[in-house]
């Protein structure tokens, strides 16, 4: 494959992405297993919005420690109490420990308040019945089991069924892996982090339907007579749209990239990184999925179809293999046989 | 052509900012949400299963007590089996989270005084009379407040008399308003609470008059109050508010009682709901609370401006160097976009009360890829056509419909996950699929009506013959292939 960053500028890029698809897709296979597999050993780190408990943020002064607060915390009727230090922007200790009838929310702040020296008003809070997440769960997984559903039909109805599967696996690569990430570095997983998943998702299937648009529109112009075969097909259409990809990637981490670098590492904004990680990996690895998991499982499906069987034996006959260049060109004839053709240059007036 | 894309230009521009321009001079802000000014949020939960009218009721009665708490944009709205309320920028917000988690208690109070809340002179005497009842009544527990000196002629205020909520006990003297706040009442301890109701109801004879039954219970504790209060006033009061002040015509009852005053339909049967369930009081869980302090939220605000600045500007950057002067339409399109949004957002804000939340501000910023993608789309047709041969002018007015329909579709399931998450979440994703799809459907409009006429002008006018203008480099030989 000849890589250069000038090909792809000027749209001269003609990758066999189809060619190593098996391989990638394999690859690919395996790390999604390693992430299930992280899911189950490791476990996630769930937020106290699915496990119950509180939080306290108490302003850090530089002269308190975190050994002052977890005494305040038992002192308050808290058994154990995980205290850390947030740095970045303005310090803040984070503590979270479970809630008892003792220690209410209320008589907690006090003593937090008091062992931190700062104004009972600065400390924010957050208390969560342990039912709360069960549904906060229940709920996302509704919504998500119904949002998959229609997915699928939008899909089948716009395209086929079979692209309905690709984009639909693709997905649920992008949030196997995503989540799996999450297992491992054991970030904690809250209500924003589901948010961000779900976006993830949605932006996945952005990517993926405009790839498979293209192939849609691409197969439509191909004439009844043309050698082609689906694969081909599929890396001319791979090859149209990756500069689209490539730069709607950056486009669209850029704004996330800052979130995470100037938000929570400047400013210390910690609500904003639970977002920002999981938007990151998730936003590279939906484009990728695209291009390396949807549509090779799509030409997996389509190569058995009679019609494109009959192609691929024709091609293997007359010894084409691999010719994305002369696929591209047969797509272009039969785009201007039905089109009207490029109007010769000379036409266009200076102004 | 050319005219009605001139035209569709000017109107967008025009309407994008006289939106902005009215938005502004409105003074309309957008209301920012508790992680992003401080403030409370309580999610409540019935404790047992309740009707639709009880969980109505309740939530009318959770209005009622945070306007008494006097909060700017409250936002208190059912979802689903659960009970949200916002409270930015609430001041006291341990109170809030008290008062806001309480269970209703009807309480039956004689009255003992009536008085006109806009005349100070009675408010005077009216005070007077509370501080030395109290003296009385309570004796010495309250003498840090009642050993203040006082001026004797000096004009009581209203809420000087008034009993503030958290002094509202049912063994106390209490001075309260009535619905209208027209009329304020002077009351006697509570003899009896709404627990002695068995069931009320509105009927029409004649007139509209509230039956109530008691309980075998109530029904004595009932005959006692009105055997000492016969021929006088007791007022019915939830939640500090006076909801009516009948007087007892006798001396028993037996279980049954009428209710029969000036009432029109609404009046009865609101009288009836208080009743009923003041009476069954309904017992919230507290699913979630969240305090915020003013710091935090002006904090995770002032990092999230900056980051989405920065965001922009590296992506107005990346897509002028990218696509040069179709970079800098690109540019034009986020920002009539963005005058769009803050207009929406703002009016949101100010009619309806819906604040801007951290997720749905997060959704905005992942909005910006949705937004410029569209332009990427479309300008990666034209840069294609071109290559083919195309002029720029005939490649730019041809591409648009098939990038267009790219467009639709890809936002098409956009719009999907954001009405599903809408429908079937609570809190903060409903929050994000809220301004997800928002954000989705200003993308739509403008690529239409404002990027693809900019994008054609640009193309005839500016760059002619010269591709290198769109970051087409090095197309001098025409069709390469």
């Amino acid at each position: 494959m000849n890589f250069s960053l000038k090909a792809m500028y000027r749209g001269e890029n003609s990758w066999d992405f189809l060619g190593v698809s098996r391989r990638v897709l394999a690859g690919s296979a395996i790390v999604v297993l390693v992430c299930v597999v992280a899911i189950f050993v490791r476990g996630l780190n769930l937020g106290i919005e699915f496990e119950g408990g509180g939080v306290w943020e108490v302003p850090a002064l530089s002269q308190v420690t975190t050994d002052d607060l977890r005494d305040a915390a038992s002192d308050a009727g808290m058994g154990e109490a995980r205290v850390q230090r947030i740095t970045g922007g303005e310090d803040i200790f984070r503590v979270r420990g479970e809630l008892t009838p003792d220690a209410s929310a209320e008589s907690v702040v006090s003593k937090l308040a008091e062992a931190a020296r700062v104004d009972a008003e600065t400390v924010s809070t957050r208390a969560v019945s342990p039912s709360f997440g069960d549904e906060v769960a229940g709920k996302a997984r509704r919504a998500l089991i119904v949002f998959l559903i229609l997915i699928a039909l939008y899909l089948t109805l716009r395209f086929e069924w079979k692209m309905a599967l690709g984009a639909l696996v693709a997905v649920a690569h992008d949030i196997a892996f995503t989540v799996g990430i999450y297992a491992i570095f054991q970030f904690e997983i809250s209500p924003a982090t589901v948010v961000a998943f779900l976006t993830i998702m949605g932006y996945s299937l952005y990517d993926t339907i405009v790839v498979f648009d293209r192939v849609k529109d691409n197969e439509r112009s191909l004439s009844a007579k043309s050698r082609m075969t689906y694969p081909d097909l599929a890396n001319v259409s791979l090859n149209q749209v990756i500069m689209r990809s490539v730069n709607t990637s950056i486009t669209s981490v850029l704004p996330v990239l800052s979130l995470l670098v100037v938000g929570s590492l400047f400013l210390g904004a910690t609500s904003l990184q639970e977002f920002a990680i999981a938007l990151l990996v998730g936003l590279i690895i939906g484009s990728y999925s695209s291009l390396f998991v949807a549509m090779p499982v799509v030409s997996e499906l389509k190569s058995r179809e009679s019609h494109w069987a009959e192609q691929a034996r024709s091609a293997g006959v007359l010894g084409q293999s691999n010719a994305i260049e002369d696929a591209a060109a047969v797509l272009a004839a039969d785009r201007y046989d039905r089109s009207s053709p490029p109007r010769p240059r000379k036409k266009g007036r200076k102004r | 052509m050319r005219r009605s894309h001139l035209v569709s230009l000017i109107l967008v521009v025009v309407f994008a900012a006289a939106s902005l321009a009215g938005v502004l001079s409105a003074g309309w802000t957008p209301v920012l949400g508790v992680q992003l000014q401080g403030g409370v949020e309580v999610v409540l939960r019935p404790a047992d299963e309740i009707s639709d009218e009880q969980f109505e009721r309740a939530i009318e009665i959770i209005r009622n007590r945070v306007d008494a708490i006097g909060v700017a944009e409250p936002d208190i709205t059912r979802q689903g089996t659960q009970v949200v309320i916002q409270l930015p920028g609430v001041k006291d917000k341990q109170r809030a989270v008290d008062l806001i988690g309480q269970t209703a208690e009807l309480r039956f109070r004689p009255v003992l005084q009536m008085f006109d809340p806009t005349d100070p002179e009675q408010l005077s005497a009216i005070e007077e009379a509370m501080n030395q009842g109290q003296d009385g009544d309570i004796g010495n527990e309250n003498s840090v407040e009642t050993t203040e000196p006082e001026i004797p002629d000096s004009r009581a205020s209203l809420s000087d008399v008034l009993t503030p909520p958290q002094e509202d006990d049912v063994s106390a003297m209490v001075a309260l308003l009535g619905t209208s706040g027209q009329t304020g009442f002077v009351l006697a301890p509570a003899d009896v609470t709404g627990e002695v109701i068995e069931e009320a109801a509105a009927t029409f004879q004649g007139q509209w008059i509230v039956n109530v039954s008691f309980n075998d219970e109530g029904a004595t504790l009932f005959d006692q109050m009105a055997a000492a209060n016969y021929g006088r006033q007791v007022a019915i009061v939830l939640d500090g508010v006076v909801e009516s002040a009948p007087t007892i015509n006798a001396e028993e009852f037996n279980g049954q009682a009428v209710i029969s005053g000036s009432f029109d339909e609404a009046e009865a049967k609101n009288l009836a709901l208080v009743l009923r369930f003041g009476a069954l009081p309904v017992e919230f869980e507290r699913d979630d609370v969240r305090t915020v302090s003013a710091t935090l939220g002006e904090g995770t605000l002032r990092a999230g401006v900056i980051a989405g600045l920065v965001g922009l500007a590296l992506v107005g950057a990346y897509m002028l160097l990218y696509y040069r002067l179709l970079g800098l339409v690109a540019i034009c399109s986020l920002a009539t976009s963005g005058a769009i949004l803050w207009s929406i957002v703002a009016w949101l804000g100010e009619s309806r009360g819906l604040a801007l939340t951290l997720a749905g501000a997060t959704g905005i910023v992942v909005s910006i890829g949705v937004q410029v993608d569209s332009n990427i789309v479309y300008y990666e047709r034209i840069k294609e056509e071109v290559r083919r041969g195309r002029a720029v002018r005939s490649a730019a007015a041809g591409s648009f419909r098939a990038a267009f329909s790219t467009i639709i579709w890809a936002d098409l399931a956009s719009l999907i996950s954001a009405g599903v998450l809408y429908q079937l979440t609570t809190g903060t994703v409903r929050g994000f699929a809220l301004y997800l799809g928002i954000t989705t459907l200003i993308d739509l409009a403008v690529s239409f009506f404002f990027m693809r006429p900019l994008v054609i002008l640009v193309a005839r006018r500016l760059v002619g013959e010269r591709p290198g203008r769109l970051g087409l480099s090095n197309m001098a030989g025409g069709v390469i292939r």
